[in-house]
């Protein structure tokens, strides 16, 4: 069966739970390998930003250099507008800290008083220009706007600290992970029988508690008069995201989303030599709603869905010309 | 009795002359000696100097067949696009597969039935894929605005009952 076949079978989703934490919602006619793809494209490849280098400039704490400056890497900073910065190992510049690929970030105390000393993110002050206002702030959500605590100070103990942020994904080290967790679930009622549920008694369904709401959103539970249907796959999909707080649950989604898309591109980019996700790639840096890469920019034009790529499309003045390289051109044809 | 050892001790590190002075400063990376050996983590997503993003293989043994290796990529791409390819008429066989864990790279096998080149196959199905990408974000953004209008509008209510009572 052909994948057009489908017809109207579009992927629609829709949300149960959306605020500053937490985007919960389901896709509705999908498959898993994409789902899949856009679930681990979001856990570890959704840039962000965090602090990289540290510079010690003092510190008498009771903590090592390293420990602390673990601590720093782990903290949460504020990642809207991370696209205005420039990859590090891409930027000019000569030791990768100016203002085009990092955030500069100063972290500077001294106990002076017979307490003790408490450090926390909202110390964290920026010392450079960053592209945006927010851009590597500190993230702070508790009601006192403190932060995490990084140390503890005695009297006299004195910390100073230049923190440079850069942007990274996740596969590197998880302090770029955007999400704190991703629920990722399809088929609650096990009616595909995918699972092989490990039970001690006489009855699975004893022993393991159904999730009635899951279940019911997804279409009720397995009919049991029914014929199992060998054919079904899973079209319904669970997604939870959770966010550290440095983008948005939603900001997580549609990059992810872009970073797939990207992905996707360049495989193209590569396979035909024609740069054509140029406008793909602008479409998917801007916000998908002006639909640079939806349905009229980038669809439904002919040329995709024939498989010739004939006619007067992008393809015909690309640089690499597809009539003069015939498809098998390569060796061993 | 306490007060006054914190004092002391807060003035030995007050007197230490190297306590406020690091010329040079000292960097500190998440290196550790142990990881001295470790390939750096980049090395799963930077191609190295001279590499293809993708070679291309053609299978002289089957016909239409062509192996691709994807370098610097992993499951992420490997499994969406066999699995899609799949789902193709003109797909006889699509599968990939990872030749070591620790190397960042996949093999991606395609046979199809001639009317079609395994590039062009692969092409279109990341072409298709794209799409139905922008298919669920342009619905999750609608979603997500009025989700949130509505938790908004919630939460407003909320507190206006709390007032009245």
């Amino acid at each position: 069966m052909d994948i057009d076949d489908f017809g109207p079978k579009e992927p629609t989703c829709r949300m149960l739970e959306a605020n500053d934490k937490r985007a919960y919602f389901i896709v509705r006619d999908w498959n898993l390998e994409t789902a899949n793809s856009l679930r681990r494209v979001m856990l570890a490849e959704v840039p962000t930003l965090a602090i990289d280098t540290v510079e010690v400039i003092d510190n008498t704490s009771v903590l090592a250099d390293e420990f602390i400056a673990h601590r720093l890497g782990l903290t949460p900073l504020i990642a809207e507008d991370v696209d205005k910065l420039v990859d590090f190992r891409d930027c000019d510049c000569e030791d990768s800290r100016c203002d085009n690929c990092s955030v500069t970030l100063r972290l500077k105390a001294k106990c002076t008083g017979n307490d003790v000393m408490k450090v926390y993110a909202r110390d964290l002050v920026i010392e450079s220009m960053p592209p945006s206002d927010k851009l590597g702030q500190p993230v702070i959500t508790d009601a006192d706007g403190l932060g995490s605590c990084i140390v503890k100070l005695r009297k006299g103990q004195a910390i100073d600290m230049r923190c440079i942020a850069k942007k990274g994904i996740a596969k590197e080290h998880a302090k770029w992970a955007p999400s704190a967790a991703i629920g990722f679930e399809y088929d609650p009622a096990n009616k595909l029988h995918h699972l092989d549920l490990w039970y001690e008694g006489d009855d699975p369904k004893k022993e393991w508690p159904a999730d009635e709401v899951r279940i019911d959103l997804d279409g009720g539970p397995e009919k049991t008069d029914e014929p199992f249907n060998y054919d079904a796959v899973p079209e319904r999909f669970f997604f939870d995201v959770e966010t550290v707080g440095g983008l948005s649950p939603d900001a997580i989604v549609n990059n992810g989303i872009k970073v797939l898309q990207q992905k996707l591109a360049s495989v193209i980019k590569e396979l035909t030599g024609v740069d054509e996700a140029n406008a793909g790639l602008d479409g998917a840096q801007s916000p998908a709603m002006d639909g640079g890469f939806g349905n009229d920019g980038y669809g439904n034009d002919g040329g995709y869905t024939t498989p010739g790529y004939g006619g007067g499309n992008a393809y015909a003045g690309g640089t690499t010309p597809y009539g003069a390289t015939p498809y098998g051109g390569a060796p061993g044809w | 009795m306490e007060g006054s050892k914190i004092l002391r001790t807060a003035k030995l590190i007050n007197d230490n002359p190297n306590a406020q002075k690091r010329v040079p400063y000292h960097y500190v990376s998440h290196k550790t000696a142990a990881e001295e050996n470790l390939p750096g983590r980049f090395e799963l997503f930077i191609l190295d100097e001279g590499q293809q993003k993708i070679e291309v293989r053609e299978e002289t043994k089957v016909p239409n067949t062509t192996v691709f290796t994807f370098n610097k990529e992993d499951h992420t791409l490997g499994n969406l696009i066999s699995q899609r390819l799949l789902k193709y008429d003109f797909i006889t066989f699509s599968a990939y597969k990872v030749p070591h864990p620790l190397f960042a790279t996949f093999e991606l096998r395609v046979t199809t039935d001639g009317s079609i080149t395994p590039k062009d196959a692969v092409v279109r199905c990341c072409k298709d894929v794209i799409q139905d990408l922008s298919k669920v974000s342009l619905s999750f953004q609608g979603e997500w605005l009025n989700q949130k209008i509505i938790e908004e509008g919630q939460r407003d209510a909320e507190v206006r009952d709390q007032g009245n009572y």
